[in-house]
């Protein structure tokens, strides 16, 4: 959870500060955004990548829908649907790019109060149970994915098993990333949970 | 059995598991142990949890606020808020509280309102010689507005959890919110009389003036959309054409500062409100225009800028929609069990009194929110509440309203808030003296939270209007 909140007063502070000058109002404050040309692309792995392409499509044709129904006044029917199922691939692919940037949402305050070893015990748990949880939902996102190759889309003759395939990908790219994650938290001696109980707070 | 379920969730969740982890664990351990279904029911439900329409708007409200932020539109907004309330006493104490509610109008999320406007604000406020414990704690309780005002993450969330119309809650939240803006800035008042606050800006006529103007042409802007729209029968893509080349010249021929970014929230809180726009075409036309604003009009978006916020858009969006894919199968399970159904009988068990059980929620939801996080507490606490909340006859639309805000004053207490922890850094202050310095404010949000739980007719005012 602290995370995210670093992350978001890290992206407020790229903005550059405002200043204003309070005898000369006229001037206002200089507006300028951060249009931040050192954004450094190397941090993405290839599961962001295509995150970002489905993320796009879904964008245009979500577009194409509002644009078709109320500029053209006549609205394209696959747009809804094809909208739906792009949006459980974003969040299926998505959720593989959090688990290896660690930054799904989670509870910490139990390591404020914990020891030091105690901490990292559990730590290592959750890291273990995290593994469990994905490795048995890729297996059953598996076993829907073969049931679904006979179910048909509704709009469009496409059999829903894409979908459940990219569900499935997804699961095993989350169960493979929380192992190597696992791994450096295991060399580290520690994760995000028990660095709250080093610096005894959630900074 | 449901003990299992419930219990189970309980120790994954404290542990620290990722809330969505712990919500699919631990109904995976129920499924197995109870043997009535196949296991991959587990991962099918998670899955239809996401396939809605709904929340599509979860992205690309996302999306548009960051754009909004990135593209130097929050600067404009905070200049206009300067213009407008600077010259009163306790100034920047003022203009934080009015660009809260018209960022409040473009954006979904009240860390996207700290972290942005709020990051201007405090430099501001310090700058001027305000102490940093009122600069956090002001920016702290207007960043809560964010959410209230639509339009809103937690109330789409809410909406698609409870099955309730998201048009309606979103307009449920417009006079809650702009009451929760009325008491801060009566607070602010206060604080600048027994402090002795100046004002910020020497009054000037010309910049107040400056202000209305904008404020007159964004109204005029709205009405001649809303007469070509309703009243007349042009073709569509010809009114469209109409009101966007009107808007971009209108802008390029008066110079104006603000007027592009001020039309959002008439775009936006117009459009859905009335149920022109459903709330993903609202959040689209959002995306599309903060994209123009931002690629065209003030050419301040870069491509390696917009690829870095559409990742980070990408990303939230998978973590909060993984969490609502979680709570579906989860809150599918303990409604299925019954046990809400126990729940709910347990408390009318205690007091049948619908104000006393409302009592009992706020404060059982306010202890929530200083344990979790807004998007997952929503999911997992509509499935038990709303059964109980529907025994003593309050209204879906009315109990989301509350939730959401006993959550929004949730960001500002410890140990979890995520607000504390995005203004303690952006301010350089220690999360503790954060703490401190939001809790005064929380008097008026409270407040607010009474009003708004006791005098339903304010909330459903909005709503009875629009849809009848």
């Amino acid at each position: 959870m602290c995370r995210r909140a670093d992350q978001e007063a890290r992206r407020g502070q790229g903005t550059p500060l405002t200043n204003i000058a309070p005898n000369r109002p006229e001037e206002g404050p200089p507006i300028t955004g951060s249009a931040e040309d050192d954004v450094d692309l190397s941090v993405y792995g290839p599961e962001d990548w295509v995150t970002f392409v489905l993320f796009w499509v879904l964008a245009v044709i979500v577009f194409l829908q509002f644009y078709t129904r109320y500029v053209l006044n006549d609205s394209l029917a696959w747009t809804e649907e094809i909208a739906r199922y792009l949006l459980i691939c974003v969040t299926f692919a998505g959720a593989a790019m959090a688990v290896r940037r660690n930054t799904h949402i989670h509870v910490e305050f139990l390591y404020v109060y914990l020891p030091r070893r105690l901490g990292f015990v559990l730590s290592t748990a959750v890291d273990v149970l995290r593994i469990v949880f994905f490795a048995v939902s890729t297996w059953f996102a598996w076993k829907v994915t073969v049931i679904m190759q006979f179910q048909r889309m509704v709009v469009i003759d496409w059999p829903m098993s894409y979908i459940y395939g990219i569900v499935f990908v997804g699961f095993l790219v989350m169960t493979l990333r929380a192992i190597q994650v696992a791994i450096r938290h295991w060399r580290q001696g520690g994760s995000e949970l028990t660095r709250v109980a080093v610096e005894g707070r959630h900074q | 059995m449901t003990t299992v379920l419930l219990l189970s969730f309980l120790v994954l969740l404290v542990l620290g598991v990722p809330v969505a982890i712990a919500l699919g664990g631990a109904s995976l351990l129920y499924v197995a142990l109870e043997g009535n279904s196949p296991l991959l029911v587990v991962v099918h439900r998670m899955v239809g949890g996401v396939d809605s329409f709904p929340l599509l708007a979860i992205p690309f409200f996302i999306l548009a606020g960051s754009l909004m932020n990135t593209s130097g539109i929050t600067e404009r907004i905070y200049a206009f808020a300067l213009a407008l309330v600077g010259w009163l006493k306790g100034g920047l104490g003022h203009v934080n509280v009015v660009g809260s509610v018209i960022f409040a109008g473009m954006s979904g999320t009240a860390v996207a309102d700290a972290g942005g406007l709020g990051n201007i604000e405090i430099k501001a406020m310090r700058d001027h010689g305000y102490d940093a414990e009122f600069a956090v704690g002001i920016t702290g309780a207007s960043s809560t507005i964010g959410p209230i005002i639509p339009p809103s993450l937690p109330l789409v969330i809410y909406g698609v959890m409870a099955n309730a119309s998201i048009g309606q809650l979103f307009a449920a939240g417009l006079l809650p919110g702009l009451f929760m803006a009325g008491t801060l800035m009566v607070m602010v008042a206060w604080y600048a009389h027994t402090r002795g606050f100046g004002s910020d800006l020497i009054f000037s006529w010309r910049v107040f003036g400056s202000a209305w103007v904008e404020i007159a042409f964004v109204a005029a802007t709205g009405g001649a959309a809303y007469l070509l729209w309703s009243h007349t029968e042009l073709p569509r893509l010809l009114v469209f054409a109409l009101l966007v080349g009107g808007a971009f010249a209108v802008n390029h021929v008066f110079r104006l500062r603000a007027y592009l970014p001020l039309l959002t929230p008439l775009i936006l809180i117009g459009g859905m409100t009335t149920g022109i726009f459903t709330p993903t075409e609202a959040a689209i036309a959002a995306t599309a225009y903060a994209m123009v604003l931002g690629v065209f009009v003030y050419r301040t978006l870069t491509w390696r800028g917009l690829i870095k916020v559409s990742m980070e858009t990408a990303e939230t969006t998978a973590i909060i929609l993984l969490i609502v894919a979680g709570a579906s199968i989860f809150g599918y399970l303990i409604t299925t069990t019954r046990v809400t159904d126990d729940i709910a009988s347990f408390v009318l068990s205690i007091t049948a009194e619908p104000w006393a059980v409302l009592l009992l929620v706020n404060v059982f939801l306010l202890i929530v929110g200083c344990f979790m996080e807004t998007i997952a507490a929503i999911t997992i606490l509509v499935p038990v509440l709303l059964p109980l909340m529907d025994k003593i006859g309050v209204d879906p639309v009315h109990f989301g309203l509350i939730m959401v805000l006993n959550l929004m004053i949730g960001l500002l207490t410890p140990p979890v808030g995520l607000v504390l922890y995005v203004l303690a850094r952006v301010a350089n202050i220690s999360f503790e003296r954060a703490t401190r310095a939001c809790l005064p404010f929380l008097i008026p949000l409270i407040g607010t939270l009474l009003l708004v739980t006791y005098w339903s007719d304010m909330v459903l005012l909005l709503p009875r209007i629009f849809y009848r």
